[in-house]
């Protein structure tokens, strides 16, 4: 019988939320309980919740934001959590992300980088993607 | 529970101390950019930015630390970040910003109290 204070192999957890700032927050929160749901120890778990803004964060670079979404998706597998960000329904960037936008992304796939097994970031003319994935130290409980 | 956004400013022996606490970030950093841009100028080139009371941090706050050192040493001054909290240091250290920033981890540290 499944635990219902878990999260296991599948499971699907979506969140969609109008792409502002302040709203960054929520995903955070979601990414706590998630990760705790799924196995992850206290540190991992500080990880996440401190990569998933930064995966927002790097949806809404070089975008017009002002009108769309944010639209989070949380797999869990059998050794990994697998994040992924979206942002839907804005206008794609008219101009190149500004000197301010560049060093921002900088830090932000810096601790990507440092925080998280793999990552990534897909632009095109229709949409934004962030992604992570970031493997369990320990067995899924 | 969460501890709400807040940042305090004060002189101490004519040196400003910025403190802030709560959570810092892409909502939040423009109040501390501004309360920094405001404090730091061509006369008061040096500041101490006090987190010892921020419990998160993202890399939009690093970005508004980052753009206030330069400005600081622009003038001729230092930016002082006072922290103790090994999450916060974390992020210092794997952005490489450890080396850039003068962090400690007490006001007595930078001469304040």
């Amino acid at each position: 019988m499944t635990d219902p204070d878990t999260l296991g192999v599948g499971d699907r957890v979506g969140l969609v939320f109008p792409a502002r700032g302040d709203l960054v927050v929520l995903a955070r929160l979601v990414a706590s309980v998630i990760s705790a749901r799924a196995g992850f120890d206290i540190e991992e778990l500080e990880d996440l919740r401190l990569a998933v803004g930064e995966l927002c964060l790097l949806a809404l670079q070089g975008s017009d934001a002002r009108h769309g979404d944010l639209q989070l998706e949380f797999t869990v597998s059998a050794d990994a959590l697998d994040i992924s960000c979206t942002l839907v329904g804005a206008a794609p960037a008219l101009q190149p992300i500004t000197e301010d936008g560049d060093e921002a992304l900088q830090l932000s796939e810096q601790i990507l980088a440092a925080l998280v097994d793999e990552h990534g970031r897909h632009q095109d003319d229709s949409s934004v993607r962030a992604w992570l994935r970031k493997r369990r130290r320990g067995p899924l409980a | 529970m969460e501890q709400e956004f807040h940042i305090a400013e004060r002189l101490d022996r004519g040196v400003p101390v910025i403190s802030v606490g709560g959570e810092i970030d892409v909502a939040t950093a423009p109040q501390l950019r501004e309360s920094l841009h405001l404090a730091i100028t061509p006369e008061q080139s040096s500041v101490v930015v006090d987190l010892l009371n921020v419990t998160f941090l993202d890399s939009t706050a690093l970005g508004v630390l980052v753009g206030a050192l330069k400005r600081c040493r622009e003038f001729g001054g230092e930016l002082h970040v006072v922290v103790n909290d090994a999450r916060i240091v974390k992020i210092f250290e794997i952005t490489g910003l450890t080396k850039v920033f003068p962090i400690v981890d007490s006001l007595t540290a930078v001469g304040a109290s």
